[in-house]
């Protein structure tokens, strides 16, 4: 699958928490998308995750 | 300006400055320089956490979100697709359904493609995002952004961060002439007189970013454009005068008194 661009083995039975928790990501003040499904980080279902999933973590910075 | 509000997206602002939050040195001279400027609504971008060291504090809880109105941009997308895709992301990320809308496919100039800005403002609209294009000053396309369902056309006064003020002003009038939706001057402005100028010409407001946060004081900075944004739109709506081929005095022509000169004829 690929996080944030990066291509990441996949482990079977992962879940989008376990990779948050994995990642050491504090999901309050990201937004995750999994393929075409956005979420906002405080509500990010413990869905199971795919091989080839596409995800992405993002959060706010300065910018104009 | 008492009784002249900012009409913008439903919500109604006493503030014509937008104001940026990038390039500021730290968090703290940021959130005096937003103050000092008076701006009621702040653009930020959206940008992957890093993965190999996350934890970052956030934008987010330096400034009082209660008070100001968030706007997102779609910064660095270079296509409709990914401009979609990440204001689905900042709408996730900021529970805001504004967004500043960018589709930049040339890195140089940062100049926008109005094809694909077009066809992601239609998309944005029709689900429900507050939309704010970055465009060229062009009247076709404003019209066409506003025929999709945009809340204000946001056309540049030159190049992003290059301070070089408004270089198409007759431009700018075309897409303010009948515009149905504010018109917000965004990129390039330098100083105050820029702002002004903009308002001058019947522009809601502007949007400045770089100007204050490479300025030698941004706090001060920050204040002179919100002054400089005050005076052009009190000059608007106080109506300028007409501008004239030649001179035409101010003091009456007649009766001024004259020393006796011999090699004039009276």
């Amino acid at each position: 699958m690929i996080v944030n661009g990066e291509a990441r083995p996949f482990t079977p039975g992962l879940t989008l928490w376990g990779l948050l928790r994995d990642l050491g990501t504090e999901p309050a003040r990201v937004a995750v998308a999994v393929n075409d499904d956005f979420y906002p980080g405080a509500r990010v279902p413990d869905r199971e995750l795919k091989e080839g999933d596409v995800i992405e973590i993002v959060r706010i910075i300065g910018g104009g | 300006m008492r009784g002249d509000p900012f009409e913008l997206g439903g919500r109604t602002f006493a503030s014509r400055l937008m104001t940026g939050t990038g390039k500021f040195t730290d968090y703290g001279v940021m959130r005096e320089a937003l103050a000092a400027s008076g701006s009621q609504i702040v653009t930020v971008a959206i940008r992957r956490v890093e993965l190999k060291a996350p934890g970052h504090g956030g934008l987010l809880d330096v400034l009082d979100w209660d008070r100001l109105q968030l706007l997102p941009n779609t910064a660095g997308c270079r296509t409709a697709a990914e401009a979609v895709r990440v204001a689905r992301l900042a709408r996730a990320a900021t529970g805001t359904k504004w967004i500043k809308l960018e589709v930049i496919p040339d890195a140089r100039y940062l100049l926008p493609d109005p094809v694909g800005t077009l066809a992601a403002a239609q998309e944005l609209a029709a689900d429900g995002f507050t939309v704010l294009p970055y465009v060229q000053p062009d009247a076709v396309l404003a019209r066409a952004l506003e025929g999709v369902g945009c809340a204000a056309v946001m056309p540049l006064a030159s190049p992003i961060g290059s301070g070089k003020g408004l270089r198409t002003p007759d431009l700018l009038k075309t897409v303010l002439d009948g515009a149905a939706v504010p018109v917000v001057v965004d990129a390039g402005l330098g100083v105050p007189s820029d702002a002004a100028q903009a308002l001058e010409l019947g522009a809601g407001a502007v949007l400045v970013n770089t100007a204050i946060a490479e300025a030698r004081d941004p706090v001060g900075m920050g204040h002179a454009f919100a002054l400089g944004v005050q005076a052009g739109r009190a000059a608007f709506l106080a109506g300028r005068m007409g501008v004239r081929e030649h001179a035409s005095p101010s003091s009456p022509p007649g009766g001024v008194p004259r020393l006796p000169d011999p090699e004039v004829p009276v």
